[in-house]
């Protein structure tokens, strides 16, 4: 069935790090990314590591389920290392076979993509397990605000996804509905080769596309009845505002991409 | 000849927290050349019901048969009785898709395996049958037709695979009274002349009492009574009510008639056999 | 309140005819009124409701709300928050995937302080008695809650009027019963004035005028007593009378002597068993 599909990935709770404010979440995020790519030692690296692992266990997710979320970017993480472990070269040759050599060099790098590329998911899990799509629209909305004097469509951004949101289990219901009609009426849709198969979603892609055109053009309707006319003049029913836990975590985020600079910078300007 | 449904339970997501029951122990029998309706209130099961009468779903526990045949195998048979059992979905008109009236209702009969020269004709009785004449319909597009239009050109999609028990839910629902009822003449004229078996599911008393044969009240995923409607509309008001189903409306006003002091029988069916019950009871000719 | 004088639409379709979804219709609405408009499909009733809130412009004559004229761009938007809309399909009019936040689109629309919409918002839902559904997502609701939300996505624009376009028609009898409730109480304790295009007679029996309309004209109209006596028009029509009416006349045309204007179960067993 169609039916239990859930949007997104948002986790239900009340932890800390649920009850922060979106733009807070999406902020600290992109601080913590930039913090990825400033590190470059053993140190700053377990000091990442620790970080996750903190804001992992203070959202109160299951560890599997945020690990789980690394799954599908493995082939790439291993590839990466691949790569980087046999085409670097370098002075310490660990490992030769026929053309193939090992350098410690290539595989420190490897390693290091490997472990950047795997954070780098891991905390932007964080933030879609903990917020929900709706509220996450209404942080990217706020966010991308002042750029709409430089032509960014936030609004029109904002109102895209949220439609989009609200229609997606609907025309996923309905997905379902036409293809038990069609199945009814002796349509195959999973055997023939690529054309063939292609061919047979069209009693599906037809009636589909056909009642979403309609969706749209009743809902514009609709919303044209109920006054909307863009983003000008409008206000809002919620407002986001920031609490004291925001600061927390901004300080938190702040601090670490910081540190890690004085790691990196810091000891080299020891060095001249 | 029959469709059979032996003990059906059926659980939603089975094994999730979203777990739900949805059958609970149907047993049945629809006779070939029947008038069925369903009613039930939403939720009560009967979609999830009629599901299972051509395979769409499978049963989580029990068995479903046609003709004798299990549908649960995925043989040859199997698949061959399903083509037995026509479903018309409700607004089945949102489920039209080719360029021409004519190619959508020969998608049904084709992927049967029928030959062209089958289709053919399959396809040109049933544009009859549903009241669309064929030389000025075949070659339209259906969707520059009008809703009524379309539903027939959807119910013709069905009727063209010549099955032998014809499933419809909610056929009328949408239409305006005009439009309702020529539907239902279709469907009735297809019945006589074709001996085709009709389940009807439907949300108005008035159509299971004016149409069928049978009635199926349909309740928490259970049979609750199957009987004819006049013996259920009669013996069983008040549990009809407490299941959130209401009596047709010619059974509420005899009854008033009759609590009022009016000497009228029980089971009368529509407003022509009142007229002359009235009549009788108050002598006039 | 709402008066249309002459109106016409006319419109080309899909083949280049000309349709005359409306030739020359007249109707005076008073503030405060219940009125339902009957018709077959095609017989102009949605295109007239969707006049009455400028989703739509007379090809001739005139339709003014409140002494606004439709056809006048700058009252486009003054007369939308006047007339609420709703519509057929329910999923179709919901906009946000949470339900106080779809309440809430319209106020957002023209521009109300955050403060007064969540108070809008909580009347509106509780006037349409889905309080408790504010953080639901609107899709795994019932037809009939789903259209009770619709409503009260319209209420948050504190109309004067609401339009509801055949609002039962995709509803199962459950459905229905909670939107004709809904509506009545709008009418009678908020003093909301309610245009109501339906094809269910039933539904139309708690109005307090029916208009009655055929190929873009008003056939007739009156007080539900006065339009559905009128057994044979109706039908010939294609529109169905209450049963109660269908036998008076059946017995009067036998010669039986009733009242004219019977069209209620009470009131046939009345003029029968007194």
């Amino acid at each position: 069935m169609l039916g239990n599909i859930t949007l997104g990935q948002y986790f239900p709770g009340n932890s800390f790090i649920h009850k922060l404010d979106p733009r807070t979440k999406i902020l600290s995020t992109l601080i913590y990314i930039i913090a990825i790519f400033l590190a470059d030692s053993a140190v700053s690296y377990g000091i990442l590591v620790a970080f996750a692992a903190l804001a992992i266990t203070v959202s109160r997710l299951p560890v599997m389920l945020v690990l789980k979320s690394v799954k599908p970017i493995l082939i790439i993480v291993l590839l990466t290392l691949l790569i980087h472990m046999f085409t670097m070269p370098g002075e310490h040759v660990l490992f030769t076979w026929k053309f193939l050599m090992v350098t410690e060099e290539g595989l420190h790098f490897g390693l290091k993509m490997g472990l950047r590329l795997i954070l780098l998911l891991l905390f932007s899990s964080i933030l879609t397990f903990t917020t929900s799509p709706i509220v996450l629209t209404d942080g990217i909305e706020c966010l991308l605000r002042p750029f709409a004097v430089i032509g960014v469509p936030a609004h029109e951004l904002a109102m895209m996804m949220t439609i989009a949101l609200r229609f997606i289990p609907t025309l996923l219901e309905e997905t379902d509905r036409i293809m038990k009609a069609q199945t009814a009426r002796g349509a195959v849709f999973t055997s023939g080769n690529l054309v063939q198969r292609v061919k047979n979603m069209l009693p599906l892609l037809v009636p589909l596309f056909i009642s979403a055109f309609r969706r749209a053009d009743e809902l514009a309707t609709a919303m044209e009845a109920r006054c909307y006319r863009g983003g000008e003049g409008r206000t809002r029913m919620h407002h986001l505002a920031y609490g004291g836990r925001d600061f927390v975590a901004y300080a938190a985020v702040c601090f670490l991409a910081v540190g890690l600079a004085c790691l990196r910078w810091g000891s080299s300007l020891c060095v001249l | 000849m029959s469709i059979k449904l032996t003990d059906v339970f059926f659980t939603y997501m089975s094994g999730t927290p979203f777990e739900r029951k949805a059958l609970n122990g149907v047993s049945l029998t629809i006779e070939k050349g029947e008038i069925v309706a369903i009613i039930g209130h939403t939720g009560s099961g009967k979609s999830t019901l009629v599901q299972h009468l051509n395979g769409l779903l499978q049963p989580s526990q029990g068995q479903v048969s046609i003709d004798g045949v299990n549908l649960a195998g995925n043989g040859s048979a199997a698949l061959k009785v399903r083509g037995q059992v026509g479903m018309v979905f409700q607004y089945p008109e949102h489920q039209i898709f080719a360029e021409t009236v004519y190619e959508d209702i020969a998608f049904g009969p084709r992927n049967l395996g029928f030959t062209e020269a089958e289709v053919d004709k399959q396809v040109r009785d049933a544009m009859a049958f549903v009241g669309l004449a064929f030389d000025s319909f075949s070659q339209r597009s259906p969707f520059q037709l009008s809703g009524g239009q379309m539903r027939r050109v959807a119910i013709a999609g069905v009727v063209a695979m010549n099955p032998a028990y014809l499933v419809l839910d909610e056929p009328s629902a949408g239409l305006d009274p005009r439009s309702r009822n020529a539907v239902f003449k279709e469907i009735m004229a297809l019945h006589r002349s074709r001996g085709i078996a009709i389940v009807l599911v439907t949300h108005s008393m008035e159509e299971a009492v004016k149409y069928a044969d049978r009635l199926l009240v349909i309740s928490k995923g259970r049979v609750l009574f199957d009987d004819q409607p006049n013996a259920i509309f009669t013996q069983h008001q008040a549990e009809l009510l407490e299941v959130g189903m209401d009596e047709p409306q010619v059974y509420k006003l005899s009854s008033l008639l009759r609590r009022q002091g009016l000497q009228l029988p029980e089971g009368i069916k529509d407003a022509d056999e009142l007229v002359k019950k009235i009549k009788q009871a108050k002598g006039w000719r | 309140m709402i008066s249309l004088k002459g109106l016409k639409h006319y419109y080309t379709d899909a083949d280049g005819q000309e349709v005359k979804a409306l030739d020359g219709v007249d109707l005076e609405i008073k503030k405060g009124e219940y009125v339902a408009i009957i018709g077959a499909n095609g017989s102009g009733k949605s295109t007239l409701a969707r006049h009455l809130n400028a989703l739509l412009l007379p090809t001739e004559g005139s339709c003014q709300i409140s002494g606004l004229d439709t056809s006048q761009e700058e009252n486009l938007w003054l007369i939308r928050q006047q007339v609420g809309m709703v519509f057929q399909n329910p999923d179709n009019q919901i906009v946000a995937a949470i339900v106080e936040e779809d309440v809430a689109f319209g106020p957002e629309n023209i521009g109300v302080p955050s403060a007064e919409i969540r108070q809008r918002v909580d009347r509106s839902l509780a006037a349409v008695g889905m309080s408790e559904y504010a953080k639901h997502a609107p899709h795994l609701l019932s037809g009939g809650q789903k259209q009770r939300v619709a409503i009260a996505g319209i209420l948050s624009l504190e109309p004067k009027c609401i339009v509801l376009d055949e609002p039962t028609a995709m509803l199962d009898p459950q459905g229905r019963k909670e939107i004709v409730q809904t509506v009545q109480s709008l009418n009678k304790d908020k003093g909301i004035t309610i245009v109501y295009i339906t094809h269910y007679m039933v539904e139309a029996l708690v109005a307090d005028r029916v208009v009655v309309m055929e190929k873009g004209h008003i056939r007739f109209m009156g007080t539900p007593h006065e339009v559905f006596s009128q057994v044979d028009e109706l039908e010939a029509l294609g529109l169905e009378a209450p049963l109660a009416a269908k036998v008076a006349s059946e017995l009067r045309k036998a010669g039986h002597k009733l009242p004219q204007e019977i069209i209620t179960d009470e009131e046939l067993a009345q003029a029968l068993c007194q």
